[in-house]
């Protein structure tokens, strides 16, 4: 990622556009799938960046909304021509989304933000998921796995973890996004469930502590989720010693750095802290910079 | 092809498309999205003698058309302004305005001395109406005050000055009249609207701050109005700001008498709007057989009484 004025996640070539939906489906209970057509946006987009998304027909809901990149596919010519994202209907924009139909326009801009970091460096990488945030971990998944590569020019590894898993963590069965994309060859996916109706019955920072108590502990974890499991998660890997990142989910009104909402408080080096914008110096942080 | 040119006393413009303050960072952060050659203005976010933390989050809250905020002036202060943002602002291929906030007079006299040292600014925007912040910055309210801190800042600056100048007020049009009086060379109407949201399962204010300021397509008819009453009472060129998203929104200010406008909140959900009006406006102009933008200003019609 080039950085920009020390901004870690201000995307220099960030385009905004007019994308095509080209599929819609259900992923889960109040969960859905979307397929949208953006070549300029495919082409560059990393695992863990995301994009703005919002309905140029109508101005309430007005503001864009910001969804992390599932996954990007190809055209004809190989070559990735639009993004995908999943999201779980919760207001007003979300619930406009779930009337989109195929070939319906929406405005899309990105790639934002910096992305989780490269992951070349580590041999055991566990993933860890709250809810809706596991999307960003399919593409970071099958980039750590060598079985697709993201960005322009293509960002090719020089190293591969030895492991990589994905600890889930949903309220109940019904709520389990997307399970059958992330059956992918070497992925080690455990589940949890607060109900116990598919997997570990609890939470999934319960299966995160095991992993870590087991014969191969990660050396790097990455986490997208509620605020208070990602806390919690940044607890296990502190007591631990693991690296660990944290992916917010900030609400935000632009998503490129200029409406100063999506604060979050980072230390600084004389132990004080400030507020960050999370989508240009995130949304991507190291767990022990944030004061969560 | 129609002259977009606009004159506001001392300051001269390209184009009457602005982008407003607090809605466009530090232009750093718009750049792949927007050409700065295309705009009149760039206003970067406002600035304070001290650096401000801002308010706590959360600092945004969609409305219906339209959002409230209350960021709290959230900026590093004028030292790092002129330090690490505005070279890079000045190197743009676009007139520059500073935009500026005080506790008081005394604070506006110390910015306004930093400030002269950049004749390459076009102007200087004093934000004396922001809803966010305590402690007499609302000098807005007062049309004493807003001529003692206009005044202080002009003799102590040999920039244009703008006064930007709150809704929430009984009569803005005696606050304009101040600035007027104390020499600003154009006001800007209009900031938010003070206003909130409130979660009612929790018994809670949305924002952090509780309160915080209204913008976006909601408040157009409000900035309309005040400009409309500002511009057809008050002698000094009036900006218009408010709820435009369009070139239509634009050509109704221009019409109730704005010498120009600003793009906010629109530039949160079409980042590169303001330069796509700026380049649509000629076009209109010719078909309106207008020759320059100030054939359209202020071309209201009243209905006969």
């Amino acid at each position: 990622m080039t950085e920009c004025h020390g901004l870690a996640g201000l995307v220099p070539t960030a385009v905004q556009t007019t994308g095509r939906v080209v599929e819609h489906e259900p992923m889960a209970r109040d969960t859905m799938r979307l397929r949208i057509e953006c070549p300029e946006i495919a082409r560059q987009i990393l695992p863990g960046q995301f994009f703005m998304v919002r309905d140029p027909r109508v101005t309430d809901p007005m503001l864009g909304r910001p969804f992390a990149l599932l996954d990007t596919y190809d055209g004809p010519t190989g070559e990735p021509i639009g993004v995908e994202f999943g999201y779980i209907v919760v207001g007003k924009m979300t619930e406009l989304m779930t009337t989109w139909r195929v070939g319906d326009e929406c405005e899309i801009w990105g790639p934002l933000g910096n992305g989780f970091p490269v992951p070349k460096d580590f041999e055991n990488l566990a993933l860890v998921a709250g809810g809706i945030g596991q999307t960003p971990f399919l593409a970071v998944a099958k980039e750590a796995l060598g079985h697709r590569s993201y960005g322009d020019p293509l960002r090719q590894l020089s190293n591969f973890p030895q492991s990589v898993s994905l600890s889930y963590g949903a309220r109940s069965a019904e709520y389990l996004a997307g399970l059958n994309l992330f059956e992918i060859d070497g992925l080690d996916l455990e589940i949890s469930t607060d109900d116990g109706s598919a997997g570990h019955r609890g939470f999934v920072t319960e299966l995160l502590a095991a992993r870590i108590a087991g014969e191969s502990p990660p050396d790097a974890i990455y986490c997208c989720g509620p605020e208070p499991m990602m806390a919690a998660v940044a607890r296990l890997a502190q007591e631990a010693g693991i690296s660990c990142w944290l992916s917010l989910e900030t609400p935000m009104a632009c998503g490129f750095g200029i409406c100063f909402s999506c604060v979050t408080r980072v230390r600084l080096d004389d132990g004080s802290w400030d507020y960050r914008r999370t989508c240009v110096e995130g949304p991507v942080f190291p767990a022990e910079t944030l004061v969560l | 092809m129609a002259n977009l040119n606009v004159t506001l006393n001392r300051l001269s413009l390209q184009n009457p498309i602005l982008v407003a303050s607090g809605t466009f960072g530090y232009a750093r952060e718009t750049a792949a999205f927007i050409d700065f050659s295309k705009l009149g203005g760039i206003i970067p976010k406002t600035v304070t003698p001290q650096p401000r933390a801002g308010n706590p989050p959360p600092r945004t809250i969609e409305t219906s058309c339209g959002m409230l905020n209350s960021i709290g002036l959230d900026n590093d202060g004028i030292d790092y302004f002129i330090e690490k943002h505005l070279d890079y602002l000045l190197s743009l291929d676009c007139p520059i305005i500073a935009n500026v906030a005080g506790h008081n007079a005394e604070e506006f006299k110390q910015l306004a001395e930093k400030l002269n040292a950049f004749p390459q600014l076009a102007a200087v925007e004093l934000n004396i109406s922001c809803p966010n912040v305590s402690g007499g910055v609302d000098f807005a309210t007062n049309p004493e005050l807003t001529q003692q801190v206009v005044s202080t800042f002009r003799n102590a600056c040999d920039l244009p000055v703008i006064a930007k100048l709150t809704p929430n007020v009984t009569n803005v049009v005696e606050i304009a009249q101040a600035a007027a009086d104390a020499g600003a060379d154009a006001v800007t109407l209009i900031n938010t609207l003070l206003g909130m949201a409130i979660d009612w399962k929790k018994r809670k204010p949305i924002l952090g701050n509780v309160v915080g300021g209204l913008s976006g397509p909601a408040i157009k008819p409000v900035a309309l109005r005040i400009v409309w009453q500002v511009a057809s009472t008050v002698d000094i060129p009036v900006i218009g700001v408010g709820g435009i998203q369009s070139l239509d929104d634009v050509l109704e200010f221009l019409v109730a008498g704005a010498s120009a406008v600003q793009i906010g909140t629109a530039s949160f959900y079409n980042p590169g709007l303001a330069a796509r009006l700026a380049d649509e406006l000629s076009t209109v102009l010719d078909e309106q057989n207008c020759e320059s933008v100030s054939d359209i200003v202020g071309t209201l019609v009243l209905p006969e009484k």
